[in-house]
């Protein structure tokens, strides 16, 4: 899988594509407006991480290029500008998906994951892991070939955790995913406790592996 | 208060007063001096008539004594009496009683001498003046209808002139009462014409560009310095989360990374928030459309949940719409009702009422909370709360934006928040 990450920050490029690189992921930089845009002339990606305030110009321009020139490369926009106009303008424009800086790495993985997923397996949009059997489109889960009911939070969080694969999640990563702004509404992270409880619970009645394993107490990682 | 133009009326008419006044006894000077100055010049005509005409009649002495007895009953007012020798003229003012009706009338007198024959006589002219008391009555009468007519006068025009003067002045404090440097909305003023306002508008015109300026400045000096910062905390979001896959991380150094992030994620949202309050007011929330309130109450329940499980939550909703932005709205229901379950114990009751034109969301606590900082930036209840301290100043802002009224106030043991929408 290839991965394009556009950004003039180099300190945060390079933690980007440290932490995609684990799952076999080979990240590309480019800093500039210019070398983006000869990049993905050039190459095709499977998803392009898309800064949108870039010396030389303006990110929105690259993603109106890739789009004029009809490739299929899933873009993430990843920008400091958190306005509501801008995500739609970047979702209307093409971009798959829009997160607003500053990120969790975790949560950036997850939806680099799941935009890949939707890219490459149009029309079987599953993904099989051992006795895990996961639709996409349908957001069901299968183990052993017999459904099992999730909500949607717990699927989501199972998702989330295999996009992060043999990674370590803090319990922060996990509560900011799960209730994004309202992350710092409680004191404790019970609510997020609870629903890793249940979702465990729920694989492990099905027969499933023990992937997810309790890392110093707090932290979490999804072991395949 | 008074008002400027009858204060100095006021002055006026007090100094028209004194200046009326004082003219009394001046004119009454006046009038009597020519009063009698022109009946001394009558006096010497008549009395050097009469001199002329004995004079040029000759008669005997006792011709003479029967001519002045019988003159002296004729003409009273012009009496000739024998005297040993001549003097110099002399006049003289006197009261006297009328013989018919008794009244005092005043008289001006000249005593001159003649000589007829070698003996003297003295000729007494007397002519009735006005009498000085009635002069000044007339005066005082006359002095006070002028009055009358002059301070009617000076009230009639101090109320057009105030009324015509001042309007310019009137316009500029319409016109100042009107703005608001959170609106943003330039003043001009008209010309009027007049200098003293023309500089009183260009230095209010400057004054207000001025702070217009500066305001403009400070909220886009927010606006970058929150949106600068977004890249730097990412970048340390990214490393601690980097640091956190080190395979040799100990348990205490996983917690710190922990707990740097916990603060870390904190100054996030503070730094969003600030963001969006610079937003608000530099207007980028201006389109609207009708927001459907009940409806987005309960979207929002849905997504707290999973804080309001544990807690006695009651909600009683109406179908009430308002047009406004639907973001700003939902901040502001989000607002409130995370207030309401943060600052509330496990089993505590919250009740969410929507309808006849407001919102109220109550949780039950146990003492008022104090009213007067409740709204500001970073007011925290406690120092303890996970929150940024800037839900509510947030929940205010929006209220403003839309001219709608937050109230609180404690009652029957509840926090209530009342958001009243007109």
């Amino acid at each position: 899988m290839k991965i394009l990450i556009i950004e003039d920050e180099p300190q945060l490029a390079q933690s980007i594509s440290e932490y995609l690189s684990v799952e076999n992921y080979l990240c590309e930089l480019a800093a500039t407006f210019a070398e983006a845009t000869e990049k993905i002339t050039l190459y095709d990606y499977d998803c392009i991480l898309l800064d949108l305030m870039l010396p030389g110009g303006d990110g929105m321009k690259i993603l109106e290029e890739i789009r004029r020139q009809q490739k299929q490369d899933g873009v993430i926009i990843i920008s400091a500008r958190d306005s509501y106009n801008d995500k739609i303008k970047g979702l209307q424009t093409g971009a798959d998906d829009y997160l607003a800086k500053p990120f969790h790495l975790p949560e950036l993985a997850a939806r680099v994951y799941s935009v890949i997923r939707r890219r490459n397996f149009n029309n079987t949009n599953i993904i099989q892991q051992h006795e895990l059997q996961i639709d996409l489109l349908a957001r069901t889960v299968n183990i052993n070939n017999k459904p099992v009911i999730l909500t949607r939070k717990e699927f989501n969080l199972l998702l989330y955790f295999m996009g992060n694969a043999n990674r370590v999640i803090s319990k922060n990563a996990l509560a900011e995913h799960l209730s994004g702004d309202l992350a710092d509404m409680m004191n404790s992270y019970d609510f997020v406790y609870a629903h890793i409880k249940n979702l465990k619970k729920k694989l492990n009645e099905a027969g499933c592996d023990n992937y997810l394993k309790t890392v110093y107490g707090t932290g979490y990682k999804w072991e395949v | 208060m008074s008002k400027l133009l009858n204060r100095s009326l006021k002055v006026f008419i007090l100094y028209a007063a004194f200046v009326l006044a004082c003219s009394i006894p001046v004119y009454y000077l006046i009038v009597d001096y020519i009063w009698k100055s022109e009946l001394d010049e009558h006096n010497v005509i008549i009395g050097e008539n009469i001199k002329k005409r004995i004079q040029s009649v000759p008669m005997t002495d006792v011709e003479l004594e029967q001519s002045i007895l019988l003159w002296n009953k004729l003409q009273p007012h012009a009496q000739i009496k024998s005297t040993d020798r001549g003097r110099p003229d002399s006049i003289y003012n006197i009261y006297k009683k009328r013989e018919v009706t008794g009244e005092m009338d005043r008289f001006q007198g000249l005593i001159t001498y003649f000589e007829y024959n070698g003996r003297y006589y003295c000729l007494m002219v007397e002519t009735n003046i006005e009498e000085s008391y009635e002069t000044i009555a007339v005066i005082t009468v006359i002095t006070i209808v002028f009055f009358i007519i002059l301070l009617g006068g000076l009230i009639l025009l101090n109320r057009n002139l105030s009324k015509a003067l001042w309007q310019p002045f009137y316009q500029i404090l319409e016109k100042i009462r009107g703005f608001s440097l959170e609106k943003g909305q330039k003043i001009t003023f008209d010309d009027t014409g007049i200098s003293e306002f023309n500089e009183l508008n260009e230095s209010l015109d400057r004054l207000i560009k001025g702070n217009i300026n500066v305001y403009q400045e400070q909220k886009e000096f927010t606006e970058n310095v929150s949106h600068e910062l977004q890249t730097p905390l990412a970048i340390v979001q990214s490393k601690l989360d980097l640091l956190l896959q080190d395979r040799e991380l100990t348990t205490e150094q996983y917690n710190i990374i922990n707990d740097a992030q916990a603060a870390l994620g904190r100054s996030a949202r503070i730094n969003k928030t600030l963001l969006l309050f610079a937003r608000i007011g530099n207007g980028q929330f201006a389109d609207k459309e009708p927001v459907n309130l009940e409806e987005l109450v309960h979207s929002n329940l849905d997504l707290l949940a999973d804080f309001v499980k544990e807690k006695h939550l009651h909600a009683e909703t109406e179908g009430l719409t308002v047009t406004a932005n639907r973001l700003l709205v939902e901040m502001m229901v989000a607002n409130l009702l995370l207030n309401a379950i943060r600052h509330s114990a496990a089993d505590a009751s919250i009740s969410i009422t929507l309808g006849n034109g407001t919102l109220k969301v109550a949780n039950s606590g146990s003492a008022p909370l104090e009213q007067k900082n409740l709204f500001k930036r970073f007011m925290r209840a406690a120092s303890h709360t996970p929150g940024t301290g800037l839900g509510l100043a947030l929940v205010r802002e929006i209220c403003q934006r839309y001219g709608w009224e937050i109230t609180y106030h404690f009652e029957e043991g509840m926090h209530v928040f009342r958001v009243a929408f007109s």
